[in-house]
């Protein structure tokens, strides 16, 4: 088996690695914009993922930096620092402190933001003197803008800046309007940061009436990206940050022109071959400076370590001669004193005694006795006990004999004889077994040979019926065993009632108690009232008795069975494989598991494999091949899974319909739904406009054209592109905007509009949102 | 402008530490007193902020206020309605078809594979983690 997987493995060529990316740090600082004057239209749009910032006589936006804030106290200066933007990301301590003013869409820390747009507008070279902001702003705003912040954003611009004049409109409508004719109809779909708005647009004026919003944009695919990563991997080494979840969602999702097709066959081996990325996280692989000991050297420490075992022997061994002969010498000395006795004064005995240091005879006895003991047991010891071959008829003459005539020594001899001749016999009956069981062995073996020899197709089917009856009881027992585990299974619920049962009969319960019992059949274990089984402590001995230990054992004898009757096969069956044995069933093969292929991609994870060639467990998880294998991610179903949530945002638990189902329903319901010439949705579906960040997500236009072309008529002329720059649209279509005088002159609200009708109050121009007063 | 050079001068004659002058010096950038902002007149904002939550639940008693129209588009309307379409059981584990749910976490799963392997195996809580992913989690209060 193991050279053959090997042998596989050498077929594929190592994936290719792409490494882990985080944010890089900016290495020239935010530039300023040199060519600042006033009166000139400044455009800002403040996303809630970056801010694009500009004068408008510039054509790019001059700043453009992620809409993040770090605010961190200088202990030794005694000052707070704020930083702001890119700026952020060039110093590591202040990571932790990095903030936002947003929560979601909407603006919730307007200090933050205050500090954010002063940082903006002194990059763009804002210079004033009279201490007032000198230029118009136009500024984006979230679609169906809450009056709140509309009067958060006017209290800044009219009352900190003192801006002249102030125009809001939305992102996604900038963008087209920097796209298309200014006049022209369509459908936006603008994806953004925290939501995805579907505008319709008539006369290059967005219909607002007619927009819907889906929760979901940049910020949630990235989390649920970081989530789906963090529960497929749950020990893996490092923390994804949002950088890393944001870098991976950019790189490497795509959304699907077919989800359903191509997620079934996502894991076929040659599809994933080409569609699973490997993602490396940095990781430091050091060899570890303790050096492997080589086989000699091992082979040297066991010889030592033998040697010395040796010598301690050889050492107890001496010491235990040496107490020996004392202990010799000692009863040679005391049996002599012993003798001596009768020959002796009491007096003088005792003085002796005691000089010897024993309390009295019995002592000095006692201790005679004990030497004499453990002599004998050490000449025991040495005589080393060989089995003589001894003829049974003579060897025990006086077990025959009647007690009564023999003397007192013969009976303890003829008691010893007996054992002697008792143990001979009982080995002679188990030799007696052994031959009889080979006999019957050799008896069977004859009878299969002339069985296979009789009639060869015969003994196969029968021998393989056997062996498929055994493997089914196997695992029918495996199954059984198994949902013992599940204390609410009907097996489990089974046994409780059986043991219940067998603890009432062991108690003694009388037939009338075991009568009303069957009455009461609708009780169940758990509130049986005359159960009163554990009222005895002994009643949970019962446990004891019914282990699943028998079981096992079975299991254990069905699978040598098994074993045998498999060797049988292969011994005498040519066509018996390996392959066919139950072992090899029950083998792994990961190119058939879904999981691996879902957790390790489209190569053998390494470290079965090591665990199969059977290395040391310690050197596998310090083997540097494992520790890189641990920092890889492999994304392959999620590179499809979590962009394909715009279009099913129930993927996500998100009750609301998706971009095509929404659209469908704008384009048939909202409007006339004519998708021949000259009706309105007609002209619609020939500009399907798709901005924002979540735009450059490949495949999109292909699968909203997909999408569209199921509902809509055969031979509709649909037409679907994508903004020419899809992050930074929106900011030159502001730029444009302000540029055609013709479009924005009248759409600005002056300090005086804003004093007279409050905050609520803004002009309509088609780009931005509804007057709600 | 002219601030921003006065500043490039004076971390010219100061190379000390060197990223801490920088943040000094970037943090001034936003922090300084602004020529456009000079207004004696403003008085302080307010210094608490509301959740965006909050926020939404505000706007909604704002919007009642008012008599609009049907089709007004505030920010609340604007919603994406809930899907008319049949949906689909994916696998929470893989994300693959899931035609299957274990009764006892209502987790989906792809085949018999995923189940025995993974959900089987689940340590208390996980179950969640997945449910969580698609609203499905029970949420104690």
């Amino acid at each position: 088996m193991a050279p053959s997987k090997i042998k596989n493995e050498e077929e594929f060529p190592p994936q290719e690695l792409h490494l882990l990316r985080d944010i890089i740090p900016p290495t020239a600082p935010e530039p300023f914009y040199e060519n600042y004057r006033e009166g000139v239209p400044i455009a800002l749009d403040i996303g809630t993922s970056s801010f694009k910032v500009g004068l408008t006589s510039a054509n790019t936006p001059n700043n453009v930096f992620d809409s993040v804030i770090a605010r961190y106290r200088d202990r030794k200066a005694l000052k707070t620092l704020t930083i702001v933007g890119n700026d952020v990301y060039r110093d590591y301590s202040l990571k932790s402190s990095t903030k936002t003013p947003f929560d979601g869409a909407l603006v919730t820390n307007w200090d933050y933001l205050e500090l954010m747009l002063d940082y903006s507008l002194e990059h763009l070279g804002v210079t004033s003197n009279n201490g007032k902001l000198n230029n118009p702003i136009i500024m984006t705003e979230p679609v169906g803008c809450p009056l709140s912040q509309r009067r958060g954003m006017y209290e800044l611009l009219f009352e900190a800046y003192q801006a002249p004049k102030v125009a809001f409109g939305i992102d996604s409508l900038f963008s087209y309007y920097a796209n298309s004719s200014g006049t022209s109809n369509g459908l936006v779909i603008g994806t953004g940061h925290e939501s995805t708005h579907i505008i319709p647009v008539l006369n290059g004026r967005g219909v607002l009436s007619q927009t819907k919003r889906i929760d979901w944009g940049g910020d949630q695919s990235q989390h649920f990206l970081g989530k789906l990563l963090a529960l497929k991997y749950p020990y893996f080494p490092s923390k994804l940050n949002y950088h890393h979840t944001t870098n991976l969602f950019r790189d490497f999702c795509y959304v699907s022109e077919d989800y359903q097709q191509e997620l079934n066959h996502y894991l076929d081996m040659d599809v994933l071959e080409t569609k699973d990325i490997v993602v490396q996280a940095p990781v430091d692989i050091t060899v570890s400076t303790e050096k492997k000991k080589t086989e000699e050297e091992l082979a040297l420490q066991a010889q030592k370590r033998r040697e010395q075992g040796k010598r301690l022997q050889e050492q107890a061994q001496q010491k235990r001669l040496e107490k020996l002969v004392q202990k010799r010498e000692e009863f040679e000395y005391y049996s002599k004193f012993k003798e001596e006795f009768p020959n002796l004064k009491p007096e003088e005995i005792s003085r002796r005694l005691e000089s010897d240091g024993f309390d009295d005879i019995e002592d000095f006895n006692k201790y005679l006795t004990s030497l004499e003991k453990s002599l004998k047991n050490a000449a025991h010891d040495q005589g080393a006990e060989e089995e003589v071959a001894v003829d049974p008829s003579s060897a025990w003459p006086l077990v025959d004999i009647p007690d009564d005539q023999l003397t007192d020594e013969q009976v303890k001899e003829k008691r010893k004889q007996k054992l002697h001749k008792a143990n001979y016999e009982a080995r002679e009956r188990t030799k007696e077994l052994k031959r009889e069981e080979e006999e019957k062995q050799a008896k069977y073996e004859a009878e299969q040979a002339e069985w296979r020899e009789r009639d060869f197709d015969d003994w196969s089917t029968s021998k393989r019926l056997q062996l498929a009856e055994l493997i089914s009881k196997y695992k029918e027992r495996a199954k059984l065993l198994e949902s013992f585990k599940d204390r609410k299974s009907a097996a489990a619920q089974q046994r409780m009632k059986n043991i219940a049962d067998l603890a009432n009969d062991e108690t003694g319960s009388t037939s009338a108690a075991s009568r009303k019992r069957r009455r009461n059949a609708t009780s169940t274990i758990d509130n049986d009232p005359n159960d009163t089984f554990g009222a005895d402590d002994d009643d949970w001995s019962v446990y004891r008795d019914i282990t699943n230990v028998s079981i096992e054992e079975q299991q254990v004898e069905t699978n040598n069975q098994i074993l045998s009757l498999e060797d049988e096969l292969l011994k005498y069956d040519p066509n018996f494989h390996h392959e066919d044995t139950f072992a090899a069933s029950q083998t792994f093969d990961w190119k058939n598991s879904v999981l691996h292929k879902f957790i390790h991609g489209p190569r053998q994870n390494i470290t079965i494999a090591m665990q199969a060639e059977g290395i040391d467990p310690e050197e596998i998880a310090n083997h540097p091949e494992i520790i890189k294998k641990n920092h890889q991610i492999h994304l392959n179903i999620e590179r499809i899974r979590v962009p394909e949530i715009l279009f099913r945002p129930h993927i996500a638990g998100l009750d609301q319909a998706g971009i095509s189902e929404v659209s469908q329903d704008i384009l048939t319901k909202h409007f006339d739904g004519i998708f021949s010439s000259g009706g309105q949705s007609h002209s619609i579906i020939q500009d399907i406009f798709i901005t924002g960040g979540l735009a450059n997500l490949p495949n999109f236009t292909s699968r909203v054209v997909n999408e569209f072309t199921a509902f809509l008529p055969i031979g509709a002329p649909l037409r679907v592109r994508k903004a020419q720059n899809p992050i930074t649209d929106a900011w030159r279509g502001m730029q444009k905007w302000a540029q055609n005088e013709q479009d924005s002159q009248s759409s600005y609200i002056t300090k005086q509009d804003y004093e007279e009708y409050g905050p609520e109050y803004i002009k309509e121009h088609g780009l931005g949102n509804v007057c709600i007063r | 402008m002219a601030g921003g050079s006065r500043n490039h001068n004076g971390k010219d004659t100061t190379p000390v530490d060197q990223t801490n002058t920088d943040l000094h010096f970037i943090s001034d950038i936003t922090t300084k007193p602004h020529s456009f902002k000079q207004n004696p007149n403003r008085k302080p904002p307010p210094r608490r902020y509301k959740p965006v939550k909050q926020l939404i639940s505000d706007e909604v008693k704002f919007l009642q206020t008012k008599n609009l129209a049907v089709d007004t588009p505030t920010y609340v309307s604007i919603v994406s309605p809930p899907s008319l379409r049949p949906s689909k059981n994916y696998c929470d584990i893989t994300g693959l078809e899931g035609p299957y749910k274990n009764p006892a976490n209502m987790l989906r799963f792809h085949n018999v594979e995923i189940y025995q392997e993974v959900i089987k195996n689940m340590p208390s809580g996980v179950d969640q983690e997945y449910l969580e992913l698609r609203g499905a989690n029970v949420i104690l209060k």
